[in-house]
């Protein structure tokens, strides 16, 4: 199959080794990339904060300049995945598309809301399916516990973002099992990261970060995996921070989704750019049975 | 025909604070029918099984917001949420009292702290005594007007959202989905006075805690969305201020930003909302980061196609007026 690709900002930036997973996964999954270096950034949250109708506005630039192309869009973030599908729920807001549509037609800009927004996640489980994946299987993750954590965007409000559930969802745990993982239930794999507010209050959303680290932890787990690169952030990128605020050794290695899913397809760390976290994943690679490596 | 029955397990959390070492789990295993709500349950368990089972409830009908509970750890009101579905997705039902509220005794929470946000908004209308109500007309609103308020009139005060709420949990200072929910609503309203002053007063009292995560939007019963109000309200505090806090800097900070190259300038973001000093704070984290990922000094590319974006951010902000 044939997508537009979104990385998002920060997979083109510190999180560079989500977009070289990505691509891995993709390329080895049969998924054509098409690249548009016209996309701009889908403001985050933050735009949308300060300005909503401008949010929505650059947004529909970037759904349009997919639907010109006759393409779906392939996210690899929650947040962008959010951004982008609300975006589009406003705009069968008859009100609202109007004042967009001044903005966006004097610029030769037409957006008929033809196109679809497909997170990594969904193209993974429902496109490619399942079974497919699992077909692909080199080396089974056998014996890796792994903590799902979703993202707040990809799920709520779930019937704006047409998500399978807002506090209940499987498909990552369902990827997990395709790929011989063992995941892991606990409460916090549809909380918050902390993220947003790692600006406005870096002790409390370092205290969240740390809360469902450590609930992932009490129940077992080796390693969490997202499918935001913002969670990652907070979650790896910030964890020391999130340790001193919930007074723990944490040490939990942190996936981007497509990491998971290459190293069972056979990736090496390098091809998906392990090194680049700054929690080591070493100790949650050697859970993987040895019977089962290749 | 009677409706099948089903066996369902409730785990129960029971406990009394003085009096117990630690909170426990004791199950009830009945035959109920799936569409058996949560509420008429526990009652049953009580009324049948064992009546020291302590629980607030009231109209059994989704009006009276008294029997918000966690259900399966999700914050919902026990009266309209069904055993059946419970039961077939988690294999038995676990009832616990709702959280960032401290236990009085198994399911009974003491709503003080929730209540105690309600009142520091200060929830009643404050009319302008130079403008007096006419005579008669105390309620006299537009539709347009009315509409507004949006869903918020609805809220029925369970507090499921302020169970359901993570900044709730991690920070005192926020003062809750419900109580901002309920601001919006008299910020809007026409015929309050004091617009601006509520405004400028909860800027530095917490909206900006509010982490956009939406678990209050699907918690409440009433679908008062209490997310997308508090987003509402962040766009009119930085219309009536401007970036008077870190929260709205940011949210100035990442427009202006995304308008530079049509992509995130991670380092020059840092700097609009933090200041140089700010900056020099970060250094030690900064430099952690750097050294696996050194992208974050790099400057990103221009988009192709940036004078599109800049035509657009020309037309659309500030946002033009909307048609009354």
């Amino acid at each position: 199959m044939k997508l537009a690709y979104y990385p998002g900002c920060v997979a083109q930036e510190s999180g560079k080794e989500l977009d070289m997973a990505t691509r891995w996964v993709c390329r080895n999954l049969g998924i054509e990339l098409v690249e548009f270096p016209n996309f701009s950034c889908c403001g985050s949250g933050f735009v949308d904060e300060a300005n909503e109708v401008l949010n929505i506005a650059i947004n529909v630039r970037n759904l349009a300049i997919a639907e010109r192309a006759g393409l779906d869009m392939l996210t690899i973030c929650s947040t962008c995945q959010g951004m982008l599908t609300l975006a589009k729920v406003r705009m069968t807001d008859p009100k609202v598309k109007a004042r967009v549509e001044a903005a966006l037609k004097p610029l030769g800009i037409e957006y008929r809301g033809t196109v679809q927004v497909k997170h990594l996640l969904r193209v993974l489980t429902e496109d490619i399916g399942i079974a497919a994946v699992k077909a692909k299987v080199r080396r089974p993750l056998h014996g890796m516990k792994v903590g799902a954590f979703y993202g707040c965007h990809l799920l709520r409000p779930a019937d704006e973002m047409q998500s399978e559930s807002a506090e209940e969802p499987h498909a990552f745990e369902d990827l997990l099992s395709a790929v011989g993982a063992t995941p892991v239930d606990y409460r916090g794999r549809v909380m918050c990261c902390g993220f947003p507010i790692q600006f406005v209050k870096p002790s409390t959303a370092s205290a969240i970060a740390g809360r469902q680290i450590l609930d992932a932890k009490a129940h077992g787990a080796d390693a969490m995996a997202t499918p935001c690169p913002l969670c990652h952030l907070s979650l790896d990128a910030y964890q020391n921070k999130a340790a001193k605020e919930v007074h723990a050794v944490l040490d939990m290695p942190i996936f981007h989704l497509p990491q998971v899913v290459g190293l069972a397809l056979g990736a090496s760390p390098e091809e998906l750019g392990l090194s680049r976290h700054l929690v080591p994943t070493d100790p949650a690679l050697e859970k993987v049975r040895p019977a089962a490596r290749a | 025909m009677a409706a099948e029955t089903i066996s369902a397990s409730f785990d129960i959390y029971r406990y009394r604070p003085g009096k117990d070492a630690s909170p426990r789990y004791q199950r009830y295993t009945l035959d109920l029918t799936p569409h058996t709500p949560v509420l008429t349950a526990l009652l049953k368990i009580r009324a049948e099984v064992d009546p020291t089972l302590s629980l607030r409830y009231s109209c059994r009908s989704a009006i009276c917001g008294s029997c918000a509970m966690q259900i399966n750890s999700k914050s919902r009101l026990a009266c309209e949420t069904h055993i059946g579905p419970e039961i077939e997705r988690h294999g038995r039902i676990v009832v616990e009292p709702m959280r960032n509220q401290p236990v009085l005794r198994d399911l009974v929470v003491d709503q003080a702290p929730f209540w105690r946000e309600y009142d520091k908004i200060e929830p009643h209308l404050k009319l302008d005594p130079r403008h007096p109500m006419p005579e008669g007309k105390a309620t006299a609103m537009t539709p347009a007007q009315v509409d507004r308020f949006k869903e918020t009139p609805r809220c029925i005060a369970c507090a499921a959202c302020y169970s359901a709420c993570p900044a709730v949990e991690a920070d005192a200072e926020f003062p809750g989905p419900m109580a901002l929910a309920k601001l919006y609503r008299f910020v809007v309203d026409p015929r309050d006075r004091a617009t601006q002053d509520r405004l400028v007063r909860i800027q530095p009292n917490g909206l900006w805690l509010c982490l956009r995560c939406h678990l209050c939007t699907e918690a409440c019963p009433k679908d008062v969305r209490p997310s997308e109000r508090i987003r509402d309200l962040k766009e009119m505090a930085i219309a009536a201020q401007g970036g008077t806090e870190t929260g709205s800097r940011h949210a100035i900070g990442f427009k202006e930003n995304l308008k530079g190259a049509g992509q995130l300038n991670e380092m020059q973001l840092v700097r609009a909302t933090s200041g140089l000093t700010g900056m020099l704070g970060q250094v030690g984290q900064g430099i952690r980061v750097w050294r696996k990922k050194p992208e974050i000094l790099k400057r990103p590319r221009k988009i192709e196609g940036l004078d599109e974006l800049e035509k657009i951010y020309a037309a659309l902000d500030p946002p033009p007026k909307e048609e009354p």
